[in-house]
C-alpha cells in the first residue's frame, strides 16, 4: 500500500490541493488496492512486480485527473438535477391542479355548438375545459421522464436504442394528441373545423422524429428505414391535403412523390458509394 | 470487484463457430536444456494474464449476445510442474487437451523436468489469438522472463489495445478502405475432395503426428524455389497436392483446392498498438490437374497463389458480411445464418514460419527444438502445420482419429517427404 500512495503522491505533484483531487486520489487507490489483493490471491509473491504492474494499469494519473473532475463535476450535477426533477414534477402537477380549480371556478368559455341538445352560442362554466391543465401537467411530466430515458439508453449499447426511438416517436404522439384535443376543446365552431388531420400530422411527424434520431445516432439500417418511411408519409400528406381539400386533381402525384423521393435519394447514395465498388477481384481462373 | 466484461471480436466469435470443425487449441512445445526458475517463470505468467486478460476469461454465449467475462485465477490452475518418467507421453496428453470456452482460464502451461532438461508446453484457445500473436507472445514471454530473471525488470511488456477486426483496415487510405469494408463478396469454394481418413468412431482420440526435415532440406529448398519462382511455402502446398493425390488416389485430371492459411497483419500499419487476437483468413489455392509430375504441380500452385497475391484485398473479402451477419441477428440466429453460407476447407494447410530461437531464449538458453501446430481438426477435415526452427522444418497434422488414421498421416509424411525430395532432386 505504500508503494501504491508514493505512486499516486508522486504522479500527482502537480494537480490542486482540494478536496476533488483528494477523492480522485482517494478511488484510484481503492481500485489499486482492490486490483493489486486479486493479483497477489493470483500468486504474485514480487512485491516491487506487483507495484509495476499496478503502475502500469493506472499510467498517466495526472493528466487523467482531468477528465475524471470534469466526469465527477459532471455527475455531481446529474444528482442534483434528479432530485431537481422529482420536486419539479411534483410542484407542476400541484401547480397545475391549483390553476385547474381556480380558472375552472372564475372563467367561462363560450362556443358554437350543442349544448342540451340546443344549437347556438353557449357560455359555460371553464370546468368543461380547464381539465386540459391537468392532463396537460401529466403530458409534460411523462414527456420529461421519456426524455431522461432516451439520454440513458443513448448512452447504452445500440441494442437497446430502438426502444430510445420507440419513446421519441411516444413522445411526439402525446404533444400531438394533447395539441388535437386542445384544438378540440378550445375550439369555438367544433362543427365546421377539422381537427383529426392533427393526429395524422403528428404520425408524419413521429416518423420524421424516427428519421432523425437514426441518422444522428448512426443507427443500423437507416436509409433502408428512410426509404420505408416516405411513401408513408407522402400518404400522410395526402390525407392532410385531401380533409382540407387542397389536393384536387394531383392527389395521386402526392403519394407518388414518396416514391419519386425514394428513388432520387437511392440514385444519389449508388453515386455517392460508386467509387467504393468499381474495384473488381481478379478470377481466379 | 465488479464484473469486467470484453467485448467478443468477430474472430472470437468465428472460432467459437469453428467448434464442429476442430478443438481449437493451438499448441506449442519448446525444449530446453536447463531448468527455468519456477517462481520467476509463474511471476512472469500473472503478469502476462494480467496484462492480456482474453487469458483469463471466460467466453459466454447468451444465445443473443456473445462477451468474455474476466474472471479470477490461481497461478496453479495455469502453470502445471512435473517431472514424469516419460516425458513424450506427457507432453502428448499435455497438447492434446481441449479447454472448453466457458472455462475461465483459455491457456494452460506445463513444465516438464527430467535430467535437468525441461519441457515447456503452452496449449491456448485460438479464440484468444491466432499462430501469428501467439508466437510474438512467446517472444515477449520470453524476453520478459530473461530481463527479470537477469536485470530484475517487472515482465510487464505485453503488447495491450484493441482487439477489433476492423484494425486490419488500418493500413489502407480512406478510399481503399471503404472498398475494403464493402467487399461482401462470399469467396468460399467448396471443394469435395477429402484427405482419405477413416469415418468418425467414438473411440477416437486427439493425436499430434509429426514429422521433421532435415535442415539440408530447407537448404536446397531456397535455391530451388527462386530457380521455379516459387516460395518455400508455395513448394510445401505442390507437395501436399501431390501427395494428397497419390494417397488419396484421386483421379488425375481433378481438379482440388487446398486453402492456406495467411496473415491479414500484412494489411496494417502496425500491431504495436493492438491486442493480441486473431487476424487470419484463408487464400483457396486451387489447380486445375495434378499435373504430369510434381513440377507441373508448383506451376499450377504458382500460378494460383500469385493470382490471390496480386489482389490489393487479399483475404479481406467476406468480412464486412460476417460482421453484418453477426451485428444485426441475434447470435445464435446470426450462427445458422452464417452457417449455410461458410464453407470449412476440408483440407488446409497453415505455415507458421520461422521460430527464432534467440527471441525464444530463457535466461540466454535457446531451446534446443520448438515447435507450434494449430488445432486438432475433426474428420474429414485436417491442416497440415509447417514451423521452421533452426532451419529445421517440422510438419506437423492434428487429428482426432485412431491408430489408423496415426498410419494414413504417417503415410502421407512418406509422400511429402518422398515429393520434398524430388522437388530437390535428390
Amino acid at each position: 500500500m505504500k508503494d501504491f500512495i508514493e505512486y499516486i503522491e508522486k504522479s500527482c505533484e502537480s494537480l490542486p490541493d482540494n478536496h476533488t483531487a483528494y477523492l480522485y486520489k482517494k478511488e484510484i487507490l481503492d481500485e489499486m488496492i482492490d486490483r493489486a489483493n486479486e493479483v497477489t490471491h493470483s500468486g504474485l509473491k514480487d512485491e516491487k512486480v506487483l507495484a509495476d504492474l499496478m503502475a502500469d494499469e493506472y499510467p498517466n494519473l495526472e493528466g487523467n485527473y482531468y477528465a475524471w473532475a470534469k466526469e465527477y463535476k459532471k455527475k455531481q450535477h446529474a444528482k442534483i438535477m434528479r432530485l431537481a426533477s422529482v420536486v419539479g414534477c411534483v410542484l407542476t402537477f400541484f401547480i397545475s391542479l391549483i390553476l385547474f380549480f381556480v380558472i375552472g371556478e372564475n372563467a367561462t368559455f363560450t362556443y358554437y355548438g350543442y349544448n342540451d341538445d340546443v344549437l347556438g352560442l353557449h357560455t359555460v362554466s371553464a370546468y368543461r375545459n380547464a381539465w386540459l391543465i391537468i392532463l396537460g401537467a401529466i403530458f409534460g411530466i411523462i414527456i420529461f421522464c421519456l426524455g431522461f430515458g432516451i439520454k440513458r439508453i443513448c448512452k447504452m449499447r445500440r441494442v437497446f436504442h430502438p426502444i430510445a426511438r420507440a419513446m421519441i416517436v411516444l413522445c411526439v404522439m402525446i404533444i400531438m394528441v394533447f395539441a388535437f384535443l386542445c384544438a378540440l376543446m378550445l375550439s369555438t365552431n367544433p362543427l365546421e373545423t377539422k381537427m383529426w388531420p392533427i393526429v395524422i400530422a403528428g404520425i408524419i411527424l413521429a416518423l420524421v422524429a424516427d428519421i432523425c434520431f437514426a441518422f444522428a445516432t448512426k443507427q443500423k439500417f437507416r436509409t433502408i428505414t428512410t426509404m420505408i418511411y416516405m411513401p408513408i408519409i407522402s400518404t400522410m400528406v395526402f390525407v392532410i391535403l385531401n380533409a382540407y381539400g387542397l389536393v384536387g386533381s394531383f392527389g395521386g402525384l402526392v403519394i407518388i412523390s414518396g416514391l419519386i423521393v425514394d428513388v432520387i435519394y437511392a440514385l444519389i447514395l449508388v453515386a455517392s458509394n460508386a467509387k467504393y465498388f468499381i474495384y473488381k477481384q481478379e478470377d481466379d481462373e | 470487484m465488479m464484473e469486467r466484461r470484453l467485448n467478443a471480436e468477430l474472430w472470437d466469435k468465428m472460432h467459437y463457430l469453428f467448434r464442429d470443425f476442430n478443438d481449437r487449441m493451438v499448441h506449442v512445445e519448446l525444449n530446453y536444456d536447463f531448468v527455468p526458475d519456477i517462481e520467476a517463470l509463474k511471476t512472469v505468467i500473472i503478469c502476462a494474464f494480467e496484462k492480456v486478460p482474453v487469458l483469463r476469461s471466460k467466453f459466454v454465449d447468451t444465445k443473443l449476445s456473445t462477451h468474455w467475462e474476466v474472471k479470477p485465477y490461481v497461478i496453479d490452475d495455469i502453470l502445471t510442474v512435473a517431472y514424469p518418467e516419460n516425458v513424450e507421453e506427457a507432453v502428448e496428453e499435455f497438447l492434446t487437451q481441449y479447454i472448453a470456452p466457458d472455462a475461465d482460464n483459455q491457456m494452460e502451461i506445463a513444465l516438464f523436468i527430467k535430467d535437468g532438461k525441461s519441457t515447456l508446453c503452452i496449449v491456448e484457445n485460438h479464440m484468444c489469438m491466432d499462430g501469428g500473436d501467439l508466437k510474438y507472445f512467446l517472444q515477449a514471454f520470453c524476453e520478459n522472463y530473461t530481463k527479470y530473471v537477469q536485470e530484475g525488470v517487472s515482465p510487464v511488456e505485453f503488447r495491450t489495445g484493441s482487439r477489433a477486426y476492423n484494425d486490419v483496415y488500418s493500413g489502407f487510405s480512406k478510399t481503399e478502405s471503404g472498398v475494403a469494408q464493402r467487399l461482401f463478396k462470399n469467396i468460399n469454394a467448396r471443394d469435395n475432395h477429402k484427405f482419405p481418413l477413416t469415418p468418425n468412431n467414438i473411440v477416437d482420440k486427439s493425436f499430434i503426428a509429426r514429422r521433421k526435415f532435415s535442415e539440408d532440406t530447407l537448404a536446397k529448398l531456397k535455391p530451388k524455389g527462386k530457380e521455379l519462382g516459387a516460395t518455400v511455402n508455395e513448394l510445401l502446398l505442390a507437395a501436399y497436392f501431390y501427395s494428397v493425390y497419390e494417397l488419396a488416389g484421386f483421379p488425375s485430371s481433378d481438379k482440388l483446392m487446398i486453402s492456406s492459411a495467411i496473415d491479414l497483419r500484412r494489411h496494417m500499419d502496425s500491431v504495436e498498438d493492438k491486442g493480441f487476437t486473431n487476424h487470419t483468413s484463408w487464400m483457396q489455392c486451387a489447380i486445375p490437374e495434378r499435373g504430369r509430375d510434381i513440377f507441373e504441380t508448383i506451376k499450377y500452385v504458382v500460378r494460383s497463389s500469385t493470382r490471390f497475391k496480386k489482389d490489393k484485398f487479399m483475404g479481406l473479402y467476406g468480412l464486412p458480411l460476417l460482421n453484418f451477419g453477426y451485428s444485426v441477428m441475434p447470435h445464435a440466429a446470426s450462427e445458422e445464418i452464417i452457417k449455410i453460407g461458410y464453407s470449412n476447407p476440408y483440407m488446409a494447410m497453415s505455415n507458421i514460419g520461422i521460430l527464432n530461437g534467440q527471441q525464444l531464449a530463457l535466461d540466454g538458453h535457446e531451446p534446443t527444438d520448438a515447435f507450434m501446430s494449430g488445432a486438432v481438426k475433426y474428420k474429414p477435415f485436417v491442416l497440415l502445420t509447417a514451423t521452421t526452427y533452426k532451419n529445421v522444418i517440422t510438419l506437423s497434422m492434428c487429428v482426432r482419429g485412431n491408430d489408423e488414421d496415426k498410419k494414413i498421416v504417417n503415410k502421407f509424411f512418406d509422400l511429402m517427404e518422398k515429393n520434398v525430395k524430388t522437388i530437390i532432386g535428390e
